[in-house]
């Protein structure tokens, strides 16, 4: 789902060496050095904003809270973490990384430059997250380049050695527990008469106080027909029979886990097939299924009703240190699901008369089928 | 007329100055608290996700947001004279170029090197390769707050310094610092705050303030709080310095330092001045107390910033800027430093310049506050 970026990512978030020790990373930069030797690269510049920092955190640790940061990592010598934000703000930057040499990049030149002229001869660098940079920025890694370095695009390349690890596996997990609690804080001051963004605000802040990374909500003002974000009006609930629509999306530990919140006080047809087509979802979700042939069998299911607007067209998604990973679940999708990748999967619809709904489930492929990490709550409210 | 309508007209006479056919306003789906929002000065609506506006000549503009199903909402807040939604801005946004009559017509952009250079090249390639850039035109046109956004500076700042009152009703020793920062954050967004650049960090001798992170609240801790809540478009920043117990008397006297100098800058900050004779009249405070050599980083940033998400000017607060103060410009004043003996300390408020000088919009300003242990 998309949702509105804050201006800063305010919560809690340290290298944690007991979750993810150094040999984590040394197995992860392993891989990185055997693409680099695959493909003549003397080093992968490794690019991340606040908004999506997937590849950055995953061999840094590091997630950018604001603007953008970069791993410089070579194949031989020593890496460096460039952060955009002062010199003062760098002791605090070092507690979220395990890459000991940090640097402010407002000095490009005097950050930049001295790390590139370590590296021997001249050739090409392998770039990870570059079509997020801000064009001035990439006009100074240019100038630093010069015509001894060029650059090659390494995303796809380095989206192939990211496999899910198991020490990931167990911090998706605990993002996922969080998220129950926080689905579950949604739920009851609607329960009780409380307006959506009451409610909204309550599984944030029960969400916040578990120590969460970053929060993100979305509510339905008007019975499931849309979503919006924040307005702030806090309004009463107006009809004290319906139901409520919200999403809530929690970062923890550097790993999203996310869930649709339907909170019913009548039965509805669109609940029932909406249901019916996450089922349907569950029980394929396994290795080796066609993402195309997902998608067409929640569609069957969800039928009479079409996919809801805010789905934009995909039941489900990749989800992990970015809320999308990739791997749409989509009409035209070409992919099959594999062991090891964690699924955020969605479906709803709409009614015009009587609503809208939104279930939605994560769950993990497994070897031989698939792990359940969370539902959305069955949130019968009378 | 509302902000909006009338800087869409004042785009309109711009152009028409200028002998230009369109403006293209563009946003990369981020809403940064030191920059312009140029697709908000001139619409009222914050996308969720990237997003342009198209004003022609003849008065006509489109907003064009993403995600597509966020068309229903922007389309009620919207000051444009249509609203559509797409999940793809470039090609969307060639599309209104064409309904707008501007295939290969003089265009103007606001923002394309703030986006994400993927979509930058791609929105270049809609604007037909041949748009010139006026990065300044926003940042200028919203310069000086009008009165309803002015109103709305004043209702953030009162959200923050009801959020630091209830920070106060709540810290204790033995709470981590993202349980504290929890509970401010969570009751400035029940007081109505929509986004907020909140730092809070706490130690016995803090080298700078960050954001709130494990570690668990102590008696004799100094807790920094940069709390800056958005309301209706508009950020206010306080800076607030809390000491867990009493306050040594060290500690008052190195604080009252930073309050002079926030004295000293809000009188020069009048019409006219250069914000870099601001600067130096609240560095010469710290110079004239022995601390010259911590005018700068790491041991401050700047003197203080402007504060999206209309316009950032004037910019930061340094000893380089020579840009001038005018009436009605808001921006964050905060003189905050690390000083040996007591490590970071913080004192900053929202000001408007006025005649007579910076005016605090908070009602009560920095002072070196101390909670029970």
């Amino acid at each position: 789902m998309r949702t509105v970026q804050p201006c800063i990512i305010i919560g809690s978030y340290a290298w944690d060496q007991d979750r993810v020790p150094r040999d984590e990373f040394q197995i992860r930069i392993g891989a990185l050095n055997q693409l680099m030797d695959e493909n003549g690269w003397k080093a992968v510049l490794v690019y991340g904003d606040a908004a999506e920092h997937s590849a950055l955190a995953w061999f840094s640790g590091f997630t950018t809270r604001l603007r953008w940061g970069m791993a410089l990592i070579p194949r031989e010598g020593e890496p460096r973490l460039l952060i955009s934000m002062s010199s003062r703000d760098v002791p605090a930057m070092k507690l979220m990384t395990w890459i000991p040499d940090v640097h402010s990049g407002w000095n490009w030149e005097s950050a930049f430059d001295p790390w590139l002229a370590k590296l021997n001869g001249e050739g090409a660098l392998g770039s990870v997250g570059f079509e997020l940079m801000r064009p001035p920025l990439f006009a100074s890694l240019q100038k630093s380049l010069g015509n001894r370095f060029s650059l090659q695009a390494a995303d796809e390349a380095v989206a192939g050695v990211r496999t899910l690890r198991p020490r990931e596996l167990s911090q998706i997990r605990a993002a996922s527990r969080l998220v129950q609690t926080a689905g579950a804080a949604f739920v009851e001051p609607w329960r009780l008469g409380k307006g959506i963004e009451t409610a909204a605000l309550a599984a944030e802040r029960t969400a916040r106080m578990m120590a969460a990374q970053d929060v993100r909500t979305l509510v339905s003002f008007d019975g499931g027909r849309t979503l919006a974000p924040f307005r702030g009006a806090f309004e009463p609930q107006a009809d004290r029979q319906a139901g409520m629509v919200g999403y809530i999306a929690v970062k923890h530990m550097g790993y999203w886990a996310d869930m649709f919140v339907t909170g019913t006080r009548r039965a509805s047809e669109v609940e029932r097939q909406v249901q019916a087509s996450l089922r349907t979802l569950l029980e394929l979700a396994k290795p080796g299924a066609a993402a195309a042939e997902l998608y067409a069998k929640a569609i069957g299911a969800l039928a009479p009703y079409t996919l809801h607007p805010v789905l934009s067209g995909s039941v489900g998604r990749r989800i992990g240190l970015s809320l999308n990973e990739g791997g749409e679940i989509r009409s035209d999708s070409r992919h099959t699901l594999r062991p090891g990748e964690v699924y955020s999967l969605a479906v709803g619809g709409c009614d015009p008369q009587t609503g809208g709904a939104l279930t939605s489930a994560m769950v993990a492929i497994t070897a031989t089928g698939s792990e359940l990490l969370h539902l959305s709550p069955a949130s019968k409210l009378q | 007329m509302g902000a909006q309508a009338l800087r869409l007209s004042e785009t309109v006479r711009y152009l028409e100055t200028e002998g230009l056919d369109a403006l293209v306003a563009v946003n990369y789906g981020h809403n940064s608290f030191l920059e312009s929002h140029a697709v908000f000065v001139l619409s009222g609506v914050r996308p969720i996700g990237e997003s342009a506006v198209v004003v022609d000549r003849a008065g006509s503009s489109t907003l064009i947001v993403t995600p597509a199903w966020d068309a229903v909402r922007a389309a009620k807040l919207s000051q444009t004279s249509k609203t559509v939604g797409t999940e793809d801005l470039a090609a969307m946004l060639a599309a209104v170029l064409k309904e707008h009559r501007l295939d290969g017509r003089a265009i103007v952009s606001v923002g394309l090197s703030t986006l994400a250079q993927g979509l930058a090249k791609r929105t270049e390639a809609a604007l037909g390769g041949n748009s010139r850039a006026n990065e300044l035109f926003i940042r200028q046109l919203a310069r000086i707050r009008s009165p309803e956004e002015l109103a709305a500076s004043e209702k953030a700042t009162a959200i923050a310094e009801q959020g630091y009152a209830h920070m106060l009703c709540c810290v204790r020793p033995g709470m981590h610092e993202y349980e504290l920062a929890a509970e401010l954050y969570c009751e400035m967004k029940r007081l109505g705050a929509e986004d907020n650049f909140l730092l809070l960090s706490a130690s016995q001798h803090n080298l700078a303030v960050r954001a709130a992170g494990g570690r668990v609240l102590d008696i004799g801790d100094i807790i920094l709080s940069e709390i800056t809540p958005c309301y209706q478009g508009q950020f206010a920043q306080i800076c607030r310095t809390t000491v867990i117990g009493k306050p040594t008397p060290l500690m008052q006297e190195k604080y009252a330092i930073l309050q002079t100098a926030m004295r000293a800058g809000q009188t020069a900050a009048v019409p006219g001045a250069s914000v870099r004779d601001v600067t130096a009249a609240m560095d010469d405070c710290f110079r004239a107390a022995g601390y010259g050599d911590y005018c700068r980083p790491p041991y401050m940033r700047v003197r203080g910033h402007g504060l999206g998400i209309t316009s950032d000017l004037p910019g930061d607060l340094t000893a380089e800027s020579d840009t001038r103060l005018e009436a009605g410009m808001v921006f964050v004043m905060h003189p905050n430093q690390y000083i040996p003996e007591t490590g970071y300390l913080m004192c900053g408020e929202p000001v408007v310049i006025t005649p007579t000088g910076a005016k605090a919009l908070s009602a009560r300003v920095a002072e070196l506050d101390s909670v029970a242990a």
